[in-house]
């Protein structure tokens, strides 16, 4: 019976694309999506796609003097849909990909935006729009769109320390209008937990590998989990809804896989024990997060810590020759994914079966 | 067994899963297709404020409410107080922030809108502060892009063409502003400097006049005005505007008391004899005054020569027409239109040339003058120094053979390289060589001397080589003349014949 409810992993487009691509989204309320990357010339673009019946369309190209790296429609409504990118010269842009024009332009990093992520646009009542880049100049900086120019919120090395290149950020506890909370990767393995409503460091630790890829569960509830992935196939699981004051959070580590650099983990939006992992030998893996009878116990001097729970691997799949380096599962239709691969192909995932988990 | 049974139903019912997916993702995409197509701007999120500016704001509010207290016995106070435009204060403050709340959807979209178009227009406004014109074209691009009907960024965009001399796109820029704002002064004004430096001065004098009618005390603009109506005056003076020249040169007698009209002067009761001379009195001529302008009043149409001939005090030339003349002056005050000199020019001198038919206009003037000049006023002439004194006086010697040739002959053939430096030309060596030829018995026993010394000038060899056929045919007759009338040596003779390339 178990094995009939196995969901499977199923390349349902390839499209090949004749430059390098580094980021996928999907377009939200659509059945398109935004590839983002750059030519061989070294200019960037964005190329919007639609899915029709089996079949990639292109329907819009953007190109820019420099190459994009990220991308994110986080921080804009439903109705705006409004992309903000990185690029690898450190400019943060928001684009109204309707229109074709740019609404938003600033330039505070001093090199390649690794990563972006966005928040406060898409559900009601979580807080300010606000973006999150992370840079190879070592900073973490949170921008409004609202506001022009300069960062709402800044994090960077104190003077003297070495500057980390930072490869992943992301949001999330975000559940009223003032919690919000900043996670981000560093090449050295560091993962830091910022808090923007006391503007302070909460937590940090060191997993030995560079961060990848790091992402919350949900981002708009009280901190549930997190997902961190990093070089050399390991990835972990952290319970983040229990702090103990020393511990930390607990943990669980899965490095079984001995496939590569995990270059992205992503939640099902619709089942949030779901994720999928991309690694770089091109397969992508789906888990199961299983919570351990008790979350949380209490010690005799009356401190909490958490419980680590099970990771269970519910499918894997081959389906690129080289590393996936980005992936979105669609938020309006269960099991539908769009990733990229070093192999210039884009691919769009049909994963059946996850309502039965 | 069971096991294949097994493996063979999961794989159908994986495949059947797969179709149903399949279907269903179809209908999704056409349903996300629909629903994407309903999606119109009705759409506005109450959000909290940025992070950074949470703080800021409060304090402003906080400073505004301790507006000073009038006191009930502050009699004066109350006195100054406007009822309403406190009034009105308070009206607005209520609309400020709720209608925003109440109306939604586009007018706040707008609104969104202006707000960025006006960031960009500061952020413009800065870069023309620094004068970075390039950087405040592209933000008012933007703010444009952004709101497509206020007159102010296409005026500042028009600024910054103007001060990077694109001067027909910043002319267009500030038509459209100005036909989105038609009482937008600034955008007058820049399209008159526009239309100005363009050429365009009767539209850009427009555009002043509707600056003043707008705004009667903008000095700038009335300056403006002035300097095009000047620039348009020198390009000529409309017939109806020429009486009215009259009453501004005797408004203004100051700024030009060496050059009055002659006609208009009443005899002057002490004149001495040279004064008298010069303004030609008792003798039947006409005295051409120098008239005096700046140079960009002066009329654009080349210049006429003139030839002026020096004639002694209180000598008379009996048998010869007056070649004297008299200019009229042209008042440059005058406005009006740019191209009838000569016309009004003949609309004030008539009764200067009454009974001088033949030297009604300047044309003319040549034509008598040329004449004047004869052999024998050659006399006067003095040997050059330099290659200027002699281009100056053979140029206007051209075409009198005679002259030319009397005025070679008071050349002293040893002093020719000095003479010329370097500066001697191919046509003026042939036009000598033709004077030596054709009056060879007038230079007799000197030919030689001429050429032997022409042939001396610096760069002489490149000269030559400009000689024509013709030119060499008449150099081999003059060198058979030296030889046989002037006993010039076989290897002088060679000589020249080597330098002249013969």
């Amino acid at each position: 019976m178990e094995e009939l409810e196995t969901p499977q992993i199923i390349t349902h487009i390839e499209h090949n694309i004749n430059h390098s691509i580094f980021d996928t989204k999907w377009i939200p309320c659509s059945a398109k999506f935004v590839v983002i990357g750059s030519l061989p010339k070294g200019t960037g673009t964005l190329e919007v796609f639609e899915i029709t019946s089996g079949e990639i369309r292109k329907i819009k190209e953007i190109e820019r003097p420099n190459s994009f790296k990220c991308g994110t429609f986080g921080a804009s409504s439903d109705v705006e849909r409004r992309l903000a990118t990185g690029d690898f010269k450190g400019t943060l842009e928001i684009w109204d990909l309707e229109k074709s024009c740019q609404v938003y332009i600033t330039k505070e990093h001093t090199d390649i935006i690794n990563s972006i992520d966005g928040l406060g646009g898409n559900i009601v009542n979580c807080g300010a729009p606000e973006i999150v880049t992370g840079s190879r100049d070592g900073t973490v900086k949170v921008w409004d769109p609202r506001q022009r120019g300069k960062p709402v919120a800044n994090m960077q090395p104190m003077k003297g320390e070495t500057k980390r290149d930072c490869w992943a950020v992301t949001f999330g506890n975000s559940f009223n209008d003032a919690e919000r909370i900043v996670v981000a990767g560093y090449d050295n393995g560091d993962l830091k937990m910022f808090d923007l409503r006391t503007m302070s460091l909460r937590w940090e630790c060191n997993l030995k590998n560079g961060v990848c890829s790091t992402e919350f569960d949900r981002k708009d509830i009280p901190m549930n989990k997190l997902v961190a992935t990093t070089l050399e196939g390991k990835f972990h699981v952290f319970d983040v809804r229990t702090q103990n004051p020393t511990k930390g959070f607990a943990q669980v580590l899965d490095n079984s896989s001995k496939s590569g650099t995990i270059w992205v983990a992503r939640h099902v939006p619709q089942n949030r024990d779901i994720f999928l992992t991309c690694a770089g030998n091109g397969q992508v893996s789906l888990w199961k997060y299983e919570y351990p009878e008790h979350r949380y116990q209490v010690d005799h001097q009356g401190v909490s810590s958490g419980v680590p729970g099970k990771l269970r691997r519910l499918q894997r799949m081959v389906i690129s020759t080289q590393p996936i380096n980005a992936l979105d599962w669609n938020r309006d239709h269960l099991g539908l994914a769009v990733a990229t691969a070093y192999d210039q192909y884009v691919r769009i995932l049909v994963t059946t079966k996850l309502n039965l988990q | 067994m069971d096991k294949a049974f097994e493996i063979q139903k999961q794989v159908r019912d994986n495949a059947k899963a797969l179709q149903t997916y399949m279907t269903d993702l179809q209908n999704w995409e056409a349903e996300m297709k629909r629903k994407e197509a309903a999606l119109n701007g009705e759409f506005e999120q109450d959000l909290p404020p940025v992070r950074s500016k949470v703080k800021k704001e409060r304090p402003v509010v906080v400073k505004k409410k301790p507006e000073k207290k009038i006191k009930g016995s502050d009699y004066s106070s109350w006195d100054k107080y406007d009822v309403d435009k406190a009034c009105e204060e308070v009206d607005m403050q209520d609309i400020g922030p709720s209608s925003l709340d109440s109306k939604k959807s586009q007018l706040a979209k707008l609104e969104k809108l202006r707000e960025e178009a006006q960031y960009e227009k500061e952020r413009g406004n800065t870069f023309v502060k620094q004068e970075k014109w390039d950087d405040a074209i592209s933000c008012y691009n933007r703010a444009i892009e952004l709101v497509r009907d206020d007159a102010i960024y296409y005026a500042n965009r028009g600024l910054c063409f103007l001060k990077k001399d694109s001067l027909h796109l910043a002319e267009s820029d500030c038509s459209e502003a100005i036909r989105l704002d038609p009482s937008y002064v600034k955008a007058y004004q820049r399209r008159a400097s526009a239309r100005e430096r363009l050429g365009s001065l009767r539209a850009a004098s427009r555009d002043l006049a509707e600056v003043l009618r707008l705004e009667p005390h903008n000095h700038a603009a009335r300056k403006q005005l002035d300097a095009i109506k000047a620039r348009m005056g020198t390009k000529g003076a409309k017939s109806k505007s020429s009486p009215s020249s009259t009453p501004t040169v005797e408004s203004k007698p100051l700024t030009k008391p060496t050059q009055p009209k002659i006609v208009e002067l009443p005899p002057e009761p002490k004149v001495s004899a040279d004064d008298e001379w010069r303004n030609g009195a008792g003798e039947n001529i006409m005295v051409i005054k120098p008239v005096k302008k700046p140079p960009h009043l002066r009329s654009k149409r080349p210049l006429k020569s003139i030839p002026i001939q020096e004639i002694q005090l209180g000598k008379t030339t009996p048998e010869k027409p007056p070649t004297r003349l008299k200019i009229i002056e042209i008042d440059d005050q005058t406005h009006g239109d740019s191209n009838n000199n000569d016309s009004n020019k003949i609309d004030d001198t008539p009764k200067n040339m009454k009974g001088e038919g033949d030297v009604a206009s300047p044309e003319s003037v040549k034509l008598v003058t040329d004449g004047a000049v004869k052999e024998k006023d050659v006399k006067t002439l003095v040997p050059p120094t330099n290659s200027v004194q002699f281009m100056s006086e053979w140029k206007y010697l051209k075409g009198q053979w005679e002259a030319r040739c009397e005025y070679l002959s008071i050349i002293e053939p040893s002093k020719i390289p000095s003479i010329f430096a370097n500066a001697l030309e191919s046509d003026v060596l042939s036009d000598v060589v033709r004077i030596l030829h054709d009056n060879s018995d007038r230079f007799a026993g000197r030919v030689a001397a001429y050429l032997t010394q022409l042939s001396n000038v610096k760069r002489f060899s490149a000269i030559a080589m400009f000689l024509s056929p013709n030119d060499k045919q008449m150099l081999n007759k003059l060198l058979d003349h030296c030889k046989v009338a002037e006993n010039t040596s076989e290897d002088a003779i060679a000589d020249l014949k080597n330098k002249y390339e013969l």
